[in-house]
């Protein structure tokens, strides 16, 4: 049983009460969404360039998905014996399109699902659970109410 | 601007390392047998060349692998002219046709040897070989674990909801590039497949599977340029270059390369690839209707289908009855890939770009063979590369 929780990567992401959230910027001036953070923005009809730090999280749909049916190469990390996983490409309602490992099995998901940012484990070693963010379908029912 | 034309043309086959056709041949000894046949093709020693483009998969950074130019210089013999090595990922051969093109028809050089080569390491591309938290490539791997294939495979499940495209139609493109490579004596795959075959392959990424994607290989491509002046002194039916074109990713391109970017308004596609095609277009004063055949870079079979449609060859979502209507194959309307493509040769990253070069030439001469397509006029070639890289070119006769 592992006992201490760390981020795969310090500084990108975390929790706030208890949702999940990706520490990112926006461009004040064009309103351009980065993750990770931008010193300047790309955006090349928006002069201004006045970056701030912003956070995104929260829900939205799963424009596509595709499966890791093969161990990537490093420098990706993972538990032994490997388990496929899927990865999905998720439109953020805060309009930030974000790819990530899907806490679902390949199998239950569906493009056009509702989905929502979490923190899950990655792998683990010595001891500690690395973690990232990663997205999880919401069930039909539960989805109606939102 | 001086027209420019291809004099010579020249590949080493493509295959694995250890097999019978590559061997343990080093990087320079496919290229060396690359150009020899290029020069000899053209009916120019090698000490007439005046410059050497060469497609170099040295990514800054320590990256890459395989060719550096200079070393297939002094190894052809150091006669010191100058050596260009271009950068782009697997869209470097095109990077590298396209240098020498500008510099033949800018009048800098009258006789220019394009390269590209590589003896590839083995499995999946690895992409990134640092471990730096600020290289966008490392944290896609490290948090995510988002390989080539599936990238891939996460733009040919949207196909298949936007368009309704089935696994066995992904299958068939990979079935008719297989037919084509049959009469291609450079492929690595020369056999048939059939549907079944490749349905039982394993997925790679689902619902991309091995016979669907593209593997490394070993190989080496070489094309002779000049000016068509000079040309005239060789041959009077020179291939042409009708234009060349380099191109990079534009900000709001949508398909999920990173880790994040904006939601899009509009679709989500290659916009480097689709920029460089239709400039190649406007610039060549020649349209989709003019092509007689198109060598585009399928590093999945995803790619066939997708390509012709982001660049205004056929509708969104014609693609499927086109390849069901056999409209793709050497005798169709609409050819694609004829040489049999990366499926059948599996990718050499830098010797693609000019593998093309060598396909549409020997297509507008009517040399291919079993895959001719009959009385072709104007080739198109097109390369992706990592980074946001993609180059086209346009040949005709």
């Amino acid at each position: 049983m592992s006992i201490e929780t760390t981020p795969c990567v310090p500084g990108l992401f975390g929790e706030l009460d208890g949702r999940a959230v990706l520490h990112g910027s926006r461009c004040a001036g064009c309103n351009t969404p980065y993750f990770p953070r931008a010193a300047t923005c790309h955006n090349p009809d928006c002069g201004e360039s006045r970056m701030e730090d912003c956070s995104f999280g929260g829900a939205g749909v799963l424009w596509s998905f595709s499966v890791a049916d093969f161990p990537p190469p490093p420098p990706h990390r993972f538990d032994k014996p490997f388990v496929p996983y899927a990865i999905g490409v998720v439109d953020l309602d805060c309009g930030v399109r974000l790819i990530g490992q899907m806490t679902d099995a390949p199998d239950a998901l569906r493009v056009g699902a509702r989905v929502e940012l979490v923190i899950g484990a990655l792998y683990h070693e010595e001891e500690r659970t690395y973690t990232s963010w990663k997205f999880r379908q919401i069930a039909a029912a539960a989805a109606g109410g939102n | 601007m001086r027209e420019v034309a291809v004099l010579g043309v020249g590949l080493h086959r493509f295959g694995k390392t250890g097999d019978e056709i590559v061997g343990t041949k080093s990087v320079t000894e496919l290229c060396r047998h690359a150009i020899d046949a290029a020069l000899k093709d053209a009916g120019v020693p090698w000490k007439q060349i005046e410059a050497v483009c060469a497609a170099s998969s040295r990514f800054s950074g320590g990256k890459g692998w395989g060719l550096n130019g200079n070393d297939v210089v002094e190894d052809m013999g150091s006669t010191g002219i100058p050596v260009y090595n271009m950068s782009a990922g697997c869209a470097a051969g095109g990077n590298a046709f396209n240098v020498g093109y500008a510099m033949v028809a800018g009048g800098v050089y009258d006789m220019v040897l394009v390269v590209g080569g590589e003896v590839m390491p083995k499995g999946m591309i690895q992409t990134s070989g640092v471990e730096e938290v600020t290289d966008p490539e490392f944290l896609r791997q490290r948090c995510v674990g988002m390989p080539g294939p599936a990238f891939w495979a996460a733009l040919a499940r949207r196909r298949m909801h936007d368009f309704g495209t089935s696994e066995e139609q992904f299958a068939k493109v990979a079935v008719k590039a297989r037919k084509c490579a049959v009469s291609n004596p450079y492929a690595r795959f020369r056999k048939e497949v059939g549907i079944e075959e490749v349905l039982a392959s394993p997925y790679v990424s689902n619902p991309l599977r091995l016979f669907e994607i593209c593997p490394v290989s070993n190989g080496a491509a070489a094309a002779v340029i000049c000016s068509a002046a000079r040309a005239r002194q060789f041959t009077a039916h020179a291939v042409t270059v009708a234009t060349s074109t380099v191109a990079t990713m534009q900000f709001g391109d949508a398909l999920p390369r990173g880790l994040a970017g904006p939601v899009p308004g509009g679709p989500s596609l290659h916009t480097e690839a689709r920029a460089a095609v239709r400039r190649a277009f406007e610039l060549a004063g020649i349209g989709p209707q003019d092509v007689s055949l198109t060598e585009l870079q399928d590093n999945t079979c995803y790619y066939e289908l997708a390509f012709p449609e982001e660049w205004g060859l056929c509708e969104p979502g014609a693609a499927e009855h086109l390849l069901e209507t056999e409209q793709t194959t050497p005798a169709g309307r609409m050819p694609i890939n004829p040489s049999g493509g990366f499926l059948s040769f599996g990718e050499a990253t830098t010797a693609m770009g000019v593998f093309q070069i060598a396909e549409l030439t020997w297509q507008l001469r009517g040399q291919s063979g079993g895959r001719q397509v009959a009385g072709a006029r104007v080739g198109l070639a097109q390369t992706l590369g990592l980074g946001g890289n993609a180059t086209a070119a346009i040949l005709k006769r």
